[in-house]
């Protein structure tokens, strides 16, 4: 009786008390504060271009250049403008975002083999699927996210900037702050961004399994194939569905989506704002499209490729 | 009690080379064994295969569990440290405190900064900042917080001097080992922690070449000192090794008496860097 008991108490982890395990969501969360210590040009960048362009706001100088001055002295024509400008802002960031979402995503799984850390971050129970799946939500929404909430805030403060600058009359009145019609604008970049975040996500999953697959060099790796192929493949057959393929995964989406008439400009109508484009794009056949999703299908199984490779890539 | 460790038949082959080839050992608790062998003998290959870290054959639980498939539970109760580099250099030691402790069910914060304050490390410093030595203590720190059964130690203090060895190693046995952790350690300094071990397996070329509790080792082995004249003699004992020194020869025995061998010279345990050597160079002659 007393042996079975000393045995039993012998087995019990000492801390029987301690929980088997951290919550889900707070191992997330210091998973995602790791990206941003590591990777700091996620938000050192957009935060840089966001005082930039309020920079910009502050010193900058119109210089007007219509051959029909006409145009802008309806109101309508001025909230347009304003839209337009709001569009200009918001592509700054998108660019942005674009370089900063692939440098990372081509980073991320190979700058901790390159430096050895993967021997720490393993050595900590954190499975691979939780790291990679931490690893593609900040470059599929995080960062793409984050960095809209931040043009937001920029476009705001730009405008702020302008109008005060319009009322001093330090520059021509050329724009009217609309509401409304910027709302309208921000909502369209919104869905705008969605459906190129789905539609980029296997891209992104690429750039990742490179990441987490290459001994050196992952940008040469993850581009080079897809320069190469192509011509030889012209070379070789003739052919140029490569090509194609590309072209259309790089575009195809947009297409769908502007399939109605998509002209902020016409000789009828004038300038129209941005916001209208939330009427003219066709959103339902772009997020219905099958590309879009089987393109997603195709970036699951790359994450789960990227998963599995960093389980077992053992080159330290 | 269960082992910790039980290997069983450990096969990995790097292309042509056979990094284990047919590996088993196995290891109890409360235990600090030394995984002792010379450069690519497959010391860390057998040490990856124990934390999941490299796909192998052959059959293997660590704490009860398969490292193949088990993994991110077995880490819960595993902890490891391979050599001094991989901190990365741009996390700063509050967030290395803060990773720990955000993954770690079993980390305790105010261990590590109870440690912390005894060092001159800054909790704003990055580890780019700290010398080579600090951050092996602030890697150790990390590992003194968790609550772990197993702690593996692959080449922990190289390239350390030998203050903070002496240092890393004191810490560990005084304030880290109890009856309930096991810890298992590759090293190269071998003179310098023989002393710590309480079981040494050595390996080479992918075998085991032995693998013993220290205690039972003066029963098994016999390192025999004798004049150059006396040599022969002792020869005829056929000692698996033997080398000379200044003018004498020493002879090392398996599984002889003391009685046999004592008529010839002096006779000792030899030390486990000694039988190491004499291990080796052994099995290289035949």
């Amino acid at each position: 009786m007393n042996s079975t008991f000393a045995e039993i108490s012998a087995d019990t982890p000492r801390s029987a008390a301690a929980p088997a395990a951290r919550p889900p969501g707070t191992v997330l969360l210091t998973l995602l504060r790791r990206e941003l210590w590591e990777h700091r040009y996620l938000w050192v960048g957009p935060l840089c271009v966001a005082i930039l362009l309020a920079l910009c706001a502050v010193i900058g100088q119109v210089h007007l250049d219509l051959r029909d001055l006409s145009q802008l002295a309806s109101e309508g024509s001025k909230v347009a403008l304003l839209t337009i400008v709001q569009w200009a802002l918001s592509a700054t960031f998108s660019v942005l975002a674009l370089f900063i979402v692939s440098n990372y995503a081509l980073d991320c799984l190979y700058a901790e083999r390159k430096d050895r850390s993967i021997l720490f971050w393993k050595s900590l129970p954190v499975s691979d699927g939780l790291t990679v799946g931490a690893k593609l939500l900040m470059a599929l929404v995080v960062v793409p996210l984050g960095v809209f909430a931040i043009s937001m805030l920029a476009s705001l403060v730009f405008f702020a900037i302008v109008s005060v600058r319009t009322a001093v009359g330090s520059i021509p009145s050329i724009m009217t702050w609309n509401t409304l019609e910027w709302l309208r604008t921000e909502l369209a970049m919104l869905l705008i961004l969605l459906l190129a975040l789905l539609w980029y996500a296997p891209l992104v999953a690429y750039l990742m399994v490179v990441s987490a697959w290459a001994r050196r060099r992952p940008f040469l790796l993850s581009t080079l194939p897809w320069v190469l192929a192509p011509i030889l493949e012209r070379i070789a057959f003739g052919t140029h569905y490569l090509w194609s393929f590309l072209r259309y995964r790089s575009n195809g989406i947009f297409a769908t989506l502007a399939a109605g008439h998509t002209h902020i400009f016409s000789r009828h109508h004038g300038l129209r704002p941005v916001g209208t484009l939330l009427e003219d794009l066709d959103f339902r056949g772009a997020f219905s499209d099958i590309d879009l999703w089987l393109g997603l299908a195709a970036a699951a199984a790359l994450v789960y490729a990227a998963t599995r490779i960093r389980r077992y890539r053992d080159d330290t | 009690m269960t082992a910790v460790i039980e290997a069983r038949d450990l096969t990995k082959s790097y292309g042509a080379t056979r990094a284990l080839d047919g590996v088993s050992f196995s290891v109890e608790p409360g235990r600090i064994v030394g995984l002792i062998g010379p450069n690519g003998a497959g010391k860390t290959t057998a040490l990856k295969a124990i934390l999941g870290l490299t796909p192998f054959g052959g059959e293997l639980r660590v704490l009860g569990l398969d490292p193949r498939t088990q993994r991110d539970e077995l880490m819960r109760d595993v902890c490891f440290m391979a050599d001094v580099a991989v901190l990365p250099r741009w996390l700063r030691v509050s967030q290395a405190l803060a990773f720990c402790e955000g993954v770690h069910p079993r980390f305790d914060r105010s261990i590590a900064q109870a440690f912390l304050r005894k060092t001159d490390i800054h909790l704003a410093s990055r580890v780019r900042q700290l010398s080579k030595g600090m951050v092996t203590q602030l890697h150790l720190a990390l590992i003194m917080a968790i609550d772990a059964r197993l702690l593996v130690l692959d080449e922990p203090t190289l390239g350390l001097d030998l203050l903070y060895r002496r240092k890393f190693y004191d810490t560990l046995v005084n304030d880290y080992f109890d009856k309930e952790r096991t810890i298992l350690l590759t090293t190269h300094q071998v003179e310098e922690v023989e002393n710590l071990f309480t079981d040494v397996i050595f390996i080479n070329r992918g075998r085991v070449a032995l693998a013993s509790a220290v205690e039972d080792l003066g029963g098994r082995y016999q390192q025999l000192t004798l004049s150059a004249e006396a040599a022969p003699r002792g020869r005829a004992l056929q000692p698996f090794y033997e080398r000379e020194l200044f003018g004498r020869v020493a002879m090392f025995f398996e599984g002889r008496s003391a009685a046999e061998l004592g008529a010839l010279g002096e006779l000792r345990t030899p030390s486990i860097a000694d039988l190491f050597v004499a291990k080796m160079q052994g099995t290289a002659n035949t």
